[in-house]
């Protein structure tokens, strides 16, 4: 492979996403994982348990925050009180990046607590790579943007979600968390090539790849993050891992969720498939 | 009104009643129409708050039972959308709801548990401060003490409940079967607060939970001796109010002294 497809990029390895019922284990038992994904909204708290043990896990590993409640691409103004709390968990954490979805969560001053999908054109574009610029001002840095699962698609999209998000991440000269369960939740339920997404992919913006399970109803899959990783789901990972190269890769798991052992012998799947690419790219 | 912001309110409003604002905005594929995509957000929104509203509410979800938990959980949803960034402060005003709303207003015991459980959920990530050490108070000279006023922990809470719902919390919380809901002839006064990670309330004396609060409010001990000759001997009054700086010390409710 050549050069410039393992850009010089911060590598983590392998991580998993922090939940309030491993916090024991992970304390006691050290488990190998090489770093945790925070979500941010749960340890914006005056204090108590959460921040107790965010510290004394963050001691012990490195730390990435990811955020659902920046709203990106909703048309109420930025929310700066939450840019100013999430900027004072940024320098509690000091995590090696910041990221949060590319969607919207609501308007007119009410929070739907959900990942709601853009129209992808033009418009919005402009309308929100000047909002991820505004963010990256505020916080002093570059942040990832994720794109989520979604189930519908507006008329007033005129391009592919990739070619959207390509675009965007270019013009905001922003970076991407790349979730491949998501790209194979929305290819099924939009009937698109999950493949011609990932290859329409800038290889330098993806600094972070999220892998997660999800509940298929037949003719549409929900993205409910309460199963393990599918085949197809792995089979994507190995693309991108030969599109991408090294690249920070962990599970997110949300409910119905197992020991930590589970999800250890998961994120030792994840190695097993990225580890071999990664040596005949190099070689 | 930009096409964004046209899109984004039918969208939400969509989400919040259920019309039909979205379906000019929608395209679907015959095996997954426009009704089923929009149903599934509709859906994912209130299961995503009522799951929010019972991990907050748990006692309340057994005493009214799933059924019930569901039918006022979609009730509170509708009322009282989320203003907040974070999904944590969901269903701040659920007492409210239940104090004044029929039928829950008939049954009081439901608004005291909602206010006692959302006040243990307060309690649980207040903010952190070191207390104070009863040395700390031994080392005050008696001349100081008439004007030493105290700084109160941000987790300490006073409740007045008519309902005797932490008992009941107790044994819910224990996996028991619940006792009757029963009410006292008078308000019993309650303090909640956190030490080090772990919540706690206990039940207090009328006159201390007078006190408690007069010293949350700022004032002084002095002040509070004088108060307390509602309950007590003028004689006794001083002693009585610097047992209950002890305990509220011992208790680890106490941040600073300040005299
Ligand atoms: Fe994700």
């Amino acid at each position: 492979m050549s050069k410039n497809k393992t850009p010089t990029r911060p590598y983590l390895g392998f991580g998993l996403g922090l939940r309030t019922d491993h916090y024991d284990a992970v304390i006691k038992q050290k488990p190998d994982v090489d770093w945790f994904e925070i979500i941010s909204e749960n340890y914006m708290v005056p204090g108590g348990k959460p921040l107790y043990y965010l510290d004394k896990i963050r001691q012990d590993y490195p730390m990435v925050m990811h955020g659902v409640s920046m709203s990106l691409g909703s048309s109420d103004p930025l929310n700066q009180a939450y840019l100013k709390d999430l900027k004072a968990l940024i320098k509690r954490v000091e995590p090696q990046w910041v990221s949060d979805h590319l969607c919207w969560g609501g308007v007119h001053g009410k929070n739907l607590h959900d990942l709601l999908p853009l129209p992808y054109n033009e418009d919005t574009i402009a309308y929100v790579a000047d909002r991820i610029n505004q963010v990256q001002d505020t916080l002093g840095r570059q942040i990832l943007i994720e794109n989520v699962s979604s189930y519908v698609s507006y008329t007033a999209s005129t391009m592919s979600e990739w070619e959207f998000l390509a675009t965007l991440t270019e013009r905001a000269d922003c970076l991407i968390l790349l979730d491949i369960n998501n790209i194979y939740v929305s290819a099924f339920n939009h009937e698109f090539d999950a493949l011609e997404y990932l290859n329409a992919i800038p290889i330098e913006r993806v600094q972070q790849f999220h892998l997660a399970g999800h509940q298929n109803n037949g003719h549409y899959i929900v993205d409910t993050h309460d199963h393990p990783v599918i085949d197809p789901v792995w089979e994507l990972y190995a693309h991108a891992v030969r599109r991408f190269g090294a690249v920070s890769t962990m599970i997110e798991r949300d409910d119905n969720i197992p020991p930590l052992e589970a999800l250890l012998t998961e994120l030792d799947h994840a190695r097993s498939i990225a580890k071999p690419i990664l040596e005949e790219s190099v070689a | 009104m930009t096409a964004l912001e046209q899109l984004q309110t039918d969208f939400q409003n969509f989400l919040l009643t259920l019309g039909d604002s979205m379906d000019e905005h929608v395209v679907g594929t015959t095996k997954f129409g426009t009704q089923e995509r929009l149903a599934v957000y509709a859906d994912a929104y209130r299961l995503r708050l009522l799951e929010a509203l019972e991990d907050n509410y748990p006692a309340l979800h057994t005493l009214l039972g799933d059924e019930e938990f569901d039918r006022l959980g979609r009730r509170y949803i509708d009322a009282h959308p989320s203003s907040h960034p974070s999904i944590r402060w969901f269903g701040h005003k659920m007492h409210e709801l239940l104090r004044e709303e029929t039928p829950y207003r008939s049954q009081p015991v439901l608004s005291e548990m909602a206010l006692f459980e959302w006040t243990l959920r307060g309690a649980f990530d207040a903010a952190d401060e070191s207390v104070c050490a009863i040395d700390d108070i031994t080392g005050v000279t008696p001349q100081a003490w008439p004007k030493m006023r105290l700084q109160f922990h941000p987790s300490v809470t006073r409740l007045n409940l008519v309902w005797n719902v932490p008992a009941l919390w107790k044994k819910i919380d224990q996996d028991k079967a619940p006792d009757k809901p029963k009410a006292e002839e008078y308000p019993a006064s309650w303090v909640i607060w956190r030490q080090e990670l772990q919540q706690f309330y206990r039940s207090v004396a009328t006159d201390e939970g007078w006190a408690l609060d007069a010293m949350i409010d700022g004032q002084n001990f002095g002040d509070i001796c004088g108060g307390l000759c509602e309950w007590i001997d003028e004689q006794n009054v001083a002693v009585r109010a610097a047992g209950f700086l002890k305990q509220w010390i011992n208790d680890g409710m106490v941040t600073s002294i300040n005299v």
